[in-house]
C-alpha cells in the first residue's frame, strides 16, 4: 500500500473483471447461451454469471476496496484480505460455472459443483462484505453515498444467500423448501443481484465520483436519503414479498407490480439527483468519464422505458432477455467502463508521482489519457450495445452476434487506452519519468 | 537564516492537484503558514477528506518546504474545517480552469 492511500489489489481486481468481459462477450460472439439458447438454459446461466460475478462484480469489488475509504474518510479495515478475497471469488465462480455446464450435460454429472462454487463465492463475499462492514463501523456516522453501499451490501447477503439455496437445490439437496423457492425465486435473486447489489452500490458510488471529478456541490443528504429509502423498500418489497409469497404458495404478480413501482420511483429520484450533480458542477467541461457515463444513465432510463413498454405490451417475460442485457451492459458495464478509464489514469498518477510531489514538477492526471482518441471506442461500445439490443427485441439472434463482435471491438479499443494510461505511453511532457519515479507494474500496486 | 512566510509560499507551488494541474497555493489549500525561527507548520486542506491524493498532498507540502534554506523543520496539519470549497481558488487559476462562477 502506498502512502496508505492505494489500494494495492485494486488494479488486479480491474484486470480480472476485464478478463471475464471479454471471455463474456466472446460467448455472445460464438452463440453460446441467450439468445442462441433458452434464457433458462445453462448456457444463458454460465453467460449471466460471467457477467454478474466475473466483469462487475469484480470490479465494483475493487473500486470498493478503494472508494469506501474515500467514502467514509477512514482507512480500509484490512487491506490484507484483499488478495483472498479475489481468490475465493474466481474459485467460486469457476466452481460455479463448471456447475452449470455439468448441469447442462457439457460436463459429467459433478453437480457438486455447483453448492461447492456458491460456497466459495460466498466466502469471499462475506469476507469482503465484513470487511467494508467494520471499515464504516469505525467511520459512523455515515455520509449518504456509503449508506448505499451497506444497502447493496446487504443486497449482495440475499443475492448469494438465494443463489446458494438453488445451487443446493439444482445438486439434488434441497429438500422440498428450497426446490419451491428454487421453482419461483429466480427472478428475485436477480432483481437482489442487479437491482440491489450492483446497481444501489454503483448509484452510491458514483454520487462521491461525479461529486469528486466535476467539483459539485454533494447531492442534499435528504434527497439521496429518499432515494436510497425508496431504493431499500423495493428490494424489500421484492426479496421479503417474494419469498413470503412463495411461502404461502401465491402468485408473484402482485410483489412483481409494486416492485416495478417502487423500482422506476428510485430510478426517477436517483436522475434528478444526478441531473443536479452536472446542473451545478463547478468545471464546465466535462471529462470523459462523466459524458461517457451520461449513456450509460441514459441507459438505465431506457431500460425503465422499455421495461413498462413490454409490461404494457404483455410481452416482458418473452422480452425479458433485451431488458436484462441494455441493464448489464448499457447501463452497469457503461458506468463501470466509463468510470475505470478515470481511475486507472487516477490511481497510476498516485502511484507514479505521488512519491515525487514537492521534489519536482509533476503532469497532471489528464496529461495520462488522451480523451479524443478513447472517446470513438465508447461511442462504438454504446452504439454497439444499443443495436444489439434493438435486435434481441427484433429476435434477430445471428445479427445479434455480429453486434456482439462491435462490443469486443470497443472494448478492446478501450482497454488499450487502460493500458496505455497504465504504462504512461501518451506522457509527453519531460517529466515522464523524474528522478526517483518508478513505472507502476501493470496488474496491482 | 530564517525563512520567510512569502518563501515558503512560493515552494509550495511545486505541489499541484494532479486532478486540476493547479498548485495548492492558488488553489487556495493552503490555510496558514507559521515560522518560528527554522522551524515551519503548515496548516493545509484538500478538497475531499479521505481524497486518495491528500497524504501524497502533505508529503509533498512538507518536502517542498523542507528544501527552502533555512528551514529546520517542517510539521504539516491536514484540516477539513473549514471545508475547501471552491470559491477559495485564486481568480487567475478559476479562470485558467474554466470554472463556472463561483456563488
Amino acid at each position: 500500500m502506498i502512502g496508505g492511500s492505494v489500494s494495492k489489489w485494486t488494479m488486479s481486481y480491474f484486470a480480472m473483471g476485464i478478463a471475464w468481459l471479454f471471455a463474456a462477450e466472446a460467448l455472445m460472439i460464438a452463440g453460446f447461451g441467450y439468445p442462441a439458447a433458452d434464457i433458462a438454459a445453462s448456457g444463458t446461466l454460465v453467460l449471466v454469471h460471467v457477467v454478474a460475478i466475473g466483469w462487475l462484480s469484480m470490479c465494483i469489488c475493487g473500486a470498493l476496496l478503494q472508494f469506501v475509504p474515500v467514502l467514509v474518510g477512514k482507512a480500509l479495515f484490512s487491506e490484507a484480505a484483499a488478495l483472498p478475497v479475489l481468490g475465493l471469488l474466481t474459485a467460486g465462480l469457476i466452481a460455479l460455472l463448471l456447475g452449470f455446464l455439468a448441469l447442462g450435460g457439457r460436463l459429467p454429472p459433478w453437480l457438486w459443483l455447483l453448492p461447492l462454487g456458491a460456497t466459495l463465492l460466498v466466502a469471499g463475499f462475506g469476507l469482503f462484505a465484513a470487511n467494508l462492514v467494520l471499515t464504516m463501523w469505525y467511520a459512523r456516522p455515515l455520509a449518504a453515498a456509503a449508506r448505499f453501499v451497506l444497502v447493496g451490501l446487504a443486497a449482495l447477503g440475499a443475492t448469494a444467500a438465494l443463489g446458494t439455496s438453488f445451487a443446493w437445490a439444482l445438486a439434488g439437496y434441497g429438500g422440498s423448501v428450497l426446490n419451491a423457492v428454487l421453482e419461483a425465486g429466480i427472478p428475485l435473486h436477480a432483481i437482489a443481484g442487479l437491482g440491489g447489489w450492483l446497481t444501489l452500490t454503483a448509484m452510491g458510488v458514483s454520487y462521491r465520483l461525479l461529486a469528486m471529478f466535476m467539483m459539485s456541490p454533494d447531492v442534499d443528504s435528504g434527497r439521496s436519503r429518499t432515494t436510497l429509502l425508496v431504493g431499500a423498500v423495493t428490494l424489500g418489497l421484492a426479496i421479503a414479498g417474494g419469498l413470503a409469497a412463495i411461502a404461502i404458495q401465491a402468485g408473484l404478480d402482485l410483489v412483481f407490480v409494486l416492485t416495478s413501482i417502487c423500482g422506476v420511483a428510485t430510478v426517477a429520484l436517483y436522475g434528478r439527483d444526478v441531473a443536479d450533480l452536472y446542473r451545478k458542477r463547478k468545471r464546465r467541461v466535462l471529462e470523459l468519464n462523466t459524458s461517457m457515463a451520461v449513456y450509460a444513465f441514459t441507459s438505465l432510463a431506457a431500460s425503465v422505458v422499455l421495461g413498462l413498454a413490454l409490461a404494457l405490451r404483455g410481452s416482458f417475460a418473452a422480452d425479458i432477455g433485451a431488458f436484462v442485457f441494455l441493464i448489464g451492459f448499457g447501463w452497469l458495464s457503461g458506468l463501470v467502463l466509463a468510470k475505470l478509464y478515470k481511475i486507472v489514469a487516477f490511481l497510476t498518477w498516485l502511484e507514479t508521482y505521488g512519491p515525487v510531489m514537492g521534489r519536482v514538477p509533476t503532469p497532471r492526471v489528464q496529461d495520462l489519457v488522451v480523451e479524443p482518441r478513447a472517446t470513438k471506442w465508447f461511442a462504438a461500445y454504446f452504439a454497439s450495445v444499443w443495436l444489439a439490443t434493438a435486435l434481441l427485441l427484433a429476435g434477430q439472434a445471428p445479427a445479434f452476434r455480429v453486434a456482439a463482435f462491435g462490443m469486443m471491438l470497443a472494448t478492446a479499443g478501450i482497454v488499450q487506452e487502460l493500458l496505455r494510461t497504465r504504462t504512461l505511453a501518451d506522457v509527453t511532457t519531460n517529466a515522464r519519468l523524474p528522478q526517483g519515479a518508478k513505472l507502476p507494474r501493470l496488474l496491482h500496486s | 537564516m530564517t525563512p520567510d512566510v512569502a518563501q515558503i509560499r512560493e515552494a509550495l507551488r511545486v505541489v499541484i492537484d494532479p486532478e486540476l494541474g493547479v498548485n495548492i497555493v492558488d488553489l487556495g489549500f493552503v490555510y496558514d503558514i507559521a515560522v518560528a525561527e527554522g522551524d515551519v507548520r503548515i496548516t493545509m486542506t484538500a478538497t475531499t477528506k479521505g481524497c486518495p491524493a491528500s497524504g501524497f498532498l502533505k508529503e509533498g507540502v512538507a518536502r517542498s518546504a523542507a528544501q527552502v534554506d533555512g528551514v529546520r523543520s517542517v510539521d504539516v496539519v491536514m484540516t477539513f474545517e473549514p471545508a475547501w470549497d471552491p470559491s477559495m481558488i485564486s481568480a487567475d487559476a478559476r479562470a485558467g480552469l474554466g470554472f463556472a462562477s463561483v456563488h
